[in-house]
């Protein structure tokens, strides 16, 4: 009785180990050149007003996007854009990180609809459905970009900062 | 009588000062100017509070090779990392103190200059953290800091060196990593036949060129291009990316890898890919060494990726066959890009004597 105690004990914390390290929730973190840093899970980011890109994928077929412009987020954070992208804050640039270390940047101007009308958004959904885990749940994606290149996966962390 | 007194004091001075002189000689002192090619790129990562110094690489190379800092005096960094075998032992898991194992495959040390995470599961933001944990781990050198700055102290040789490297001579575990990252920092591989190529310097065979073509390019049979999509994570001169993949070991990986301290589902199993730099002389394979040989390796790669929710997106449904979910290489195909991965092996990086053991020269 007392080993079926045991081995049930053991189960029990072997689960609960389980739980504790595979169920966190993905986070973006914002930071660098911010005035409010920001950590965005889902509750947060669903609190943006949502848009829609459309995109050809690897299957060379338009897939639609759907999820927050990138400015926005900025924004938030209080990232110098709209009037204050002159002079010396040219110089920033958001540079993107994702789970496996992959990195991408933009120039801020890149992503300013003062400077520019191409879209470029932090996406959620691809044809209303959620990213698929190897991909999401966020990911860059950017409005008629010839190479996926920078549409980056699985995206951690976003930093802004003055390049040197 | 005074004469003599003086001239024997002016032949004590410059003895003295000879010796000094010496003495100054053997330690080598300044700037250490890094030498890599232009095509490796200059985004190195050198801490501001541990600049390199030809003093501070001495010592680092000294205490990278000195078995005091075990608790057995037995084991040294350079048990795991042996020179010949490109910084690497050659086993599955390395053997520490007491005959413990290590938990993953001991990684090769070459071009760490442009690492910037470190670890199989990159928890180490930099070398000198990195280096305090084997020194630690009760498996691998398993002995306290503050009992290898004692044994240290206790010597004839470290005191001065640390005054020469630091300016005192206290010895701390934070001067002791110091200097040993300085030396790892230096251990730079750039004259394999792969860089000899790259400068035009060496003409590779038919099969290595087939075997770079396959190296660099992603399938594509709808073109006819055929690939192995290596350069994905193996990309560029150092065949170095800094990346941290899953690549389909196990449908459920034993070891959790980064998911152990971000705790997401995507990161179990995901683990830094490394470089490719003398591939051929790190045998075995993988963060537990379970590949013994590169044939099981490019194997796994064309035919054994196991599917799971942590799988890295590049390797779904990348083939050469029409539709198909692996690579799917062609025997002759994976000779010759096995063909290429043995040009990545520099001989002269495991032969430089500045990497090697300086203790056999030295009075401890």
């Amino acid at each position: 009785m007392k080993k079926y105690a045991i081995v049930l004990l053991l189960l029990i914390a072997g689960l609960t180990t389980n739980a504790q390290t595979a169920t966190k929730e993905a986070v973006i973190k914002v930071t660098g050149e911010v005035t409010t840093p920001l950590t965005i899970g889902n509750a947060e980011f669903q609190q943006y007003k949502q848009t829609t890109v459309t995109r050809k994928d690897k299957d060379g077929k338009d897939h639609t996007y759907s999820g927050v412009l990138v400015s926005d987020i900025l924004a938030k954070a209080g990232v110098t854009l709209g009037p204050e992208l002159r002079g010396e804050n040219l110089a920033k640039y958001l540079l993107v990180e994702a789970s496996d270390g992959y990195q991408v940047l933009f120039a801020l101007a890149e992503l300013d609809k003062g400077f520019t009308d191409r879209t470029i958004i932090l996406a959620d959904k691809v044809d209303g459905q959620p990213l698929v885990p190897a991909d999401g749940p966020f990911r860059i994606i950017i409005q008629d970009e010839k190479k996926p290149a920078r549409c980056i996966k699985q995206v951690t962390a976003m930093k802004v900062m003055f390049a040197k | 009588m005074g004469k003599i007194c003086l001239v024997l004091c002016l032949l004590f001075a410059i003895v003295g000062l000879t010796a000094y002189k010496g003495m100054e000689q053997v330690v080598p002192m300044g700037d250490y100017i890094f030498n890599y090619p232009a095509n490796f790129g200059n985004r190195i990562n050198v801490p501001a509070d541990n600049p390199t110094t030809q003093q501070g690489v001495y010592l680092g190379r000294l205490l990278f090779y000195e078995p005091k800092l075990s608790a057995t005096n037995t084991v040294s960094c350079g048990n795991c990392h042996q020179q010949s075998k490109a910084f690497t032992d050659g086993r599955a898991l390395s053997i520490g103190v007491n005959n413990g194992l290590a938990t993953r495959n001991s990684m090769s040390l070459a071009n760490l200059l442009w690492a910037r995470k470190f670890f199989w599961d990159g928890r180490a933001a930099s070398l000198e953290d990195q280096v305090l944990f084997p020194l630690t781990n009760p498996h691998e050198m398993g002995q306290s800091i503050q009992a290898s700055v004692q044994k240290l102290s206790n010597t004839l040789l470290y005191p001065g060196l640390f005054k020469i490297v630091y300016g005192d001579s206290t010895i701390t575990g934070d001067r002791i990593a110091k200097a040993i990252a300085q030396f790892e920092r230096t251990l730079i591989s750039a004259n394999s036949r792969y860089d000899q190529y790259l400068r035009n310097a060496y003409k590779p065979t038919d099969d290595e060129l087939k075997g770079m073509e396959l190296f660099n390019h992603g399938p594509d049979p709808e073109k006819g291009i055929r690939g192995a999509n290596c350069t994905h994570c193996h990309g560029g001169p150092k065949t170095y990316l800094e990346l941290f993949h899953n690549n389909g070991l196990d449908s459920i990986s034993k070891d959790e890898g980064m998911a152990a301290f971000t705790g997401l589902v995507t990161d179990r199993g995901r683990f830094k890919v490394p470089t490719l730099r003398n591939i051929a002389l790190t045998a075995p394979y993988m963060h537990d060494g379970r590949f013994k040989t590169l044939d099981e390796v490019v194997a796994h790669y064309s035919e054994h990726i196991k599917q799971s929710v942590s799988l890295s997106a590049f390797l779904q449904g990348e083939s050469n066959e029409m539709g198909g979910h692996s690579l799917k290489l062609l025997p002759k195909e994976k000779k010759q890009l096995i063909a290429f991965l043995n040009m990545l092996t520099d001989s002269t990086f495991i032969t430089d004597k500045r990497f090697g053991n300086p203790h056999q020269s030295t009075k401890n």
